[in-house]
């Protein structure tokens, strides 16, 4: 129909330049215009002076617009436009030949339907005008001769780099326009900006053909998967999961995760929306990697069963944390989590009780000379722990500069603080003040006597409820069940008010039927800080059967949360454990020495260990502007898991030593958002200049695709004069003065 | 042990026939006409709680062995460990029995004279609920082979399968403030007008505990010595300091190694 009207395709239109072929100017036009109107106004004032002012005004105006549509004819407008020459440019037609393709849609699988629209018509076309070249590409791109040879089997789609390599390929050749078949099921998320600036550059349109469903009827996927990369031995995690689903709304499906076939925890879920998150705790077991496989399991009717299972790697640490608790007199609560730490395999607790004026009592040490002087006064011996627990004392025990070292632990050294309450505690301790007051999470009460020995009991926080810590039962309902039953605290202290960014997970009842903030948490700098605003949780232990685990339990977590994530001096990672259908594994490195400065001048190496006993060294380069921070990009040649042991030395001495895992699996990504992804086929055209098509809109392609700047081009000038629709415009105009006339009595 | 119980043991020895069980505890409190001490009900950390039992006794006996030396010696004790120690005491004991619950609030308990004790069935079954669960029972003030007989059939009730060991003079309950490895023999008051150290056939002190499954200590056994009474005495001038010192020092290691461990 556009082209019936304006003779041209859409693509002239957008792609040419407007020019006028009359040689005199528009100035002219523009005063001859003006003049004529002027003249028509009179005329019309005078042979129709019986009609009212607004129908005078009506005929006026349509005289004029048929005026002014002769005067633009008269100056012969015309489209300025570059077309390909004929058969002396390429087209590229890629194939999209991943795994995706071979979805079965309702007339059959994708690449069929490809297929057939290449083999009907549209190769053809094309190769009427064009020289032809035909690749497929999954996650490289192959030149073929026939479209048979694409069959749906590559285990990744990478539009970007097929794109890429096809532009390096044609560097020197008369490239005029890329023809793309495909989903858009890109396993990389979309075709990176530097693709686009090179197709840009080249003046290179993509037009996409779009094949298979934007959403199937019935399908339940596994989305994002949030999990700590790192864990203790025995540590609890909750998996935090992103779970899609069409036509399944109200079902009921099994979220499980598992381990070398054995299921470390699995839950029933309801499916209520397009997308929810749903969480699965378990046990994070011993030492050394483990690859968890999070699945959903398959419904009844589901469309594509492969995208319900992803797994993650978590790394269990074979370390055994320390943390160094001070306490200020002996009590209970310190004999109590003395012992519940005791029997918790992943930790060491060391303890300083000041049990008279002039003495302290050392325990967990790990040799005599340890602590022998008391609370460290160097970062060099208080940073060794990754753990600080601060009881009953006050602040001004220490000296200002161990009060500085207590709050770089966390800022600086990334370990975490926890302040307990009691009688010489908090606000009771002269802890309002700087600079220790910066790093509690609440802001103290201004005065004193906040610590009561009072019975107060603990209620949990919503915060609470979903936190890790107090995790008593796996249940929610049951969690909460066992929390309201704890029996009360000996004695509880008013913390004062969370601060922003804090997060408050329990909270104490007093007597006098007050609510205060019990257990409070926040990250600070590299660490994180909390309190614990009673000595006197250790009646959970003692008021309960011998066989209750409440006290052990909780304390351990809140430990285990205290530790978690307080690296060593050196601190490896990889923003992406698994690769999916990616080779590029990036190493990082954080090196620091014993008071956690950043080290600019160590010197780091990797060494891998990969599948079929690979193993290579590679050295991690500083990065410019960020001291400390070492980086390597490192290509990992084979599907499978690897190992990276970062070590770091300086001179002969060696710094520190840490683990990183990552895996590179292929063909995965494949399976999921499988779906047509018109938006990215869409925008690719767009950007490029090119248009995304239907398949039944195949026919016009080969004619539109002329119109393009790359390859070997021709200046055309496409004359509008003569357009169908100049012709029923004027038509229009005239027809319509007519007929007005003669409804209102003035032919 | 005081003078007048000591006499009337040896007047009632041949009167063993009629030993029965004694289960009244009414009157038989020494210093019972005692002032209050005006922070008598200060809320602390710590608490002496002096376990109250029921005891073998003669069926017109005297008034419970649970209240020997109560509560000079208790209060008379407390003040040194407040003078010595960092711990925020309270100056007036408190009784606990092994009849309710109430127990489990006070995790440090003081017995004296178990010799004579005579625990039930339920008391032995809550007993062991509290040590377990981290309670800690000190006990002293009997002597020889009767009285550790009589002990020991309630307290093999209490844990069938766990021994009484000799504690080692590494342990830490003597070193954890005070290093006790130079430990003797602790006398009552009657060393005062007998100048006998022992009573009965206990000659050798004995330290003697039973652990838990961990290692720590949940009952420490002060067998054949009388630290109650040297804490009570502490203050009398014919009573030999350097006895009363070792009890003060043993009491308040055992107190923090209770508070620790």
């Amino acid at each position: 129909m556009f082209e019936l009207l304006f003779k041209y395709p859409p693509a002239a239109f957008t792609k040419g330049e407007l020019v006028w072929l009359a040689p005199w100017p528009f100035a002219w036009a523009a005063a001859g215009l003006l003049l004529a109107a002027a003249l028509l106004a009179g005329q019309i004032g005078r042979q129709a002076q019986r009609l009212t002012r607004p129908r005078r005004l009506a005929l006026w105006l349509l005289q004029a617009a048929f005026l002014a549509l002769l005067l633009l004819v008269v100056r012969q407008p015309a489209l300025s436009v570059t077309t390909l020459k004929p058969r002396q440019n390429i087209v590229a037609v890629l194939l999209d030949d991943s795994r995706s393709m071979a979805v079965r849609e309702a007339a059959g699988l994708r690449i069929e339907q490809a297929r057939a629209v290449l083999r009907n018509g549209l190769l053809d076309s094309l190769g009427a005008r064009f020289q032809v070249r035909l690749y497929r590409f999954g996650d490289r791109l192959t030149r073929i001769e026939k479209p048979e040879e694409a069959a749906g089997q590559a285990q990744a789609t990478h539009i970007g780099q097929a794109l890429s390599a096809l532009a390096a390929e044609a560097a020197g050749l008369p490239l005029g326009a890329v023809v793309l078949l495909s989903d858009g099921a890109d396993t990389r998320g979309g075709v990176g900006r530097e693709v686009i600036e090179q197709l840009r550059a080249r003046r290179l349109p993509v037009h996409t053909l779009g094949f298979g469903r934007e959403r199937f009827e019935r399908d339940v996927e596994m989305g994002r998967i949030e999990l700590p990369a790192r864990a203790l031995p025995g540590d609890r995690l909750t998996a935090l999961v992103a779970v899609r689903q069409n036509g399944y709304r109200g079902a009921r499906v099994r979220l499980a995760v598992r381990e070398g076939g054995k299921t470390l925890a699995s839950r029933e879920i309801r499916l209520a929306g397009p997308e929810q998150t749903e969480w699965l705790s378990f046990a994070a077991g011993a030492a050394g990697p483990h690859r968890l496989e999070f699945l959903l399991e398959p419904l009844a009717g589901e469309e594509n069963a492969r995208n319900n299972a992803l797994a993650r790697l978590l790394q269990v640490e074979d370390l055994k944390p320390r943390l160094l608790y001070m306490e200020g007199e002996p009590r209970w609560e310190f004999k109590f989590i003395r012992r519940a730490v005791e029997e918790d395999p992943a930790l060491r607790l060391v303890t300083l009780l000041r049990t008279t004026e002039n003495k302290l009592y050392r325990q967990g040490i790990a040799d005599p000379k340890e602590l022998e002087q008391g609370f460290p006064a160097s970062a060099e011996e208080l940073f060794a722990f990754r753990g600080l627990i601060l009881g009953s004392l006050e602040s001004g025990y220490f000296t200002a500069a161990q009060q500085e070292l207590i709050r770089q632990f966390a800022d600086r050294r990334g370990g975490g603080v926890l302040w307990l309450g009691g009688r010489r505690a908090l606000a009771e301790g002269g802890w309002s003040r700087p600079p220790l007051a910066d790093p509690l999470p609440a802001i103290l009460p201004a005065g004193k006597q906040t610590f009561h020995r009072d019975r107060a009991r603990v209620r949990l926080t919503p915060a609470g409820a979903d936190s890790l810590i107090c995790r008593l039962e796996e249940s929610p309902e049951a969690n909460l069940e066992r929390w309201r039953k704890l029996p009360a605290l000996a004695d509880y202290q008013e913390a004062g008010e969370p601060k922003p960014g804090a997060v408050v997970l329990a909270e104490l009842d007093t007597p006098e039927g007050r609510r205060l903030p019990l257990l409070v948490t926040q990250n600070y700098g590299r660490g994180r800080t909390a309190l614990f605003a009673t000595g006197g949780s250790w009646r959970w232990q003692m008021l309960q059967e011998p066989a209750d685990q409440s006290h052990e339990i909780f304390w351990r977590q809140l430990l285990r949360w205290l530790v978690n994530g307080a690296p060593g001096q050196v601190s490896g990672s990889t923003p992406a454990p698994v690769l999916e259908d990616d080779s590029r594994a990036m190493l990082r490195a954080e090196v620091r020495d014993k008071a956690f400065l950043p080290l600019a001048d160590a010197r780091v190496e990797a060494r891998i260990l990969g599948p079929e006993g690979l193993s290579e060294t590679v050295e991690l380069r500083p990065q410019a502007g960020e001291p400390g921070l070492f980086q390597a990009e490192w290509t990992a040649g084979r599907p499978g898991a690897y190992s990276a042991e970062i070590a770091a030395r300086r001179g002969e001495q060696e710094i520190g030593r840490d683990l990183v895992l990552f895996r590179r699996e292929d063909g995965v990504a494949e399976d999921f958002r499988a779906e047509q992804n018109r938006e990215l086929l869409r925008a690719l055209a767009e950007q490029t200049g090119g248009r995304y098509w239907r398949p039944a809109e195949a026919d016009r392609l080969a004619r539109e695709i002329s119109y393009s700047e790359a390859g070997i081009g021709v200046r055309e000038m496409l004359e509008l004069w003569d357009m169908p629709f100049v012709f029923l415009l004027a038509l229009a105009l005239r027809s319509s003065e007519w007929l007005l006339r003669r409804a209102w009595g003035a032919v | 042990m005081r003078p007048r119980v000591f006499i009337g043991a040896l007047l009632g020895i041949g009167l063993l026939a009629f030993q029965g069980r004694f289960r009244g505890f009414r009157g038989e409190v020494d210093n019972d006409d005692a002032p209050f001490p005006p922070d008598g009900n200060e809320k602390t950390e710590f608490v002496f709680a002096r376990l109250r039992y029921p005891s073998v006794r003669f069926a017109w006996g005297f008034r419970g062995n649970w209240a020997t030396d109560y509560w000079k010696a208790d209060r008379q004790f407390v003040q040194g460990v407040r003078r010595l120690t960092r711990i925020h005491v309270r100056s007036v004991e408190q009784v606990v029995d092994l009849d309710s619950d109430e127990i489990y609030n006070w995790p440090w308990v003081y017995a004296v004279e178990v010799g004579h004790w005579d625990l039930t069935d339920a008391q032995c079954r809550r007993l062991r609920d509290y040590l377990l669960r981290g309670g800690f029972l000190m006990v002293d003030d009997f002597h020889g082979t009767w009285e550790w007989e009589n002990f020991m059939a309630s307290l093999s009730r209490v844990f069938p399968d766990r021994p009484v060991v000799d504690l080692d003079s590494k342990d830490p309950i003597f070193h954890v403030l005070y290093d006790l490895d130079e430990r003797f023999q602790v006398p009552g008051i009657q060393y005062w007008y007998s100048g006998r150290i022992y009573e009965k056939d206990g000659i050798e002190p004995r330290w003697r505990a039973v652990y838990d499954d961990k290692g720590r200590i949940m009952v420490a056994i002060c067998h054949n010595m009388d630290l109650g009474d040297a804490w009570e005495w502490a203050d009398h001038p014919r009573y030999p300091e350097p006895y009363a010192s070792l009890a003060y020092r043993i009491g308040i290691n055992y107190i923090i190694y209770a508070m620790t461990h």
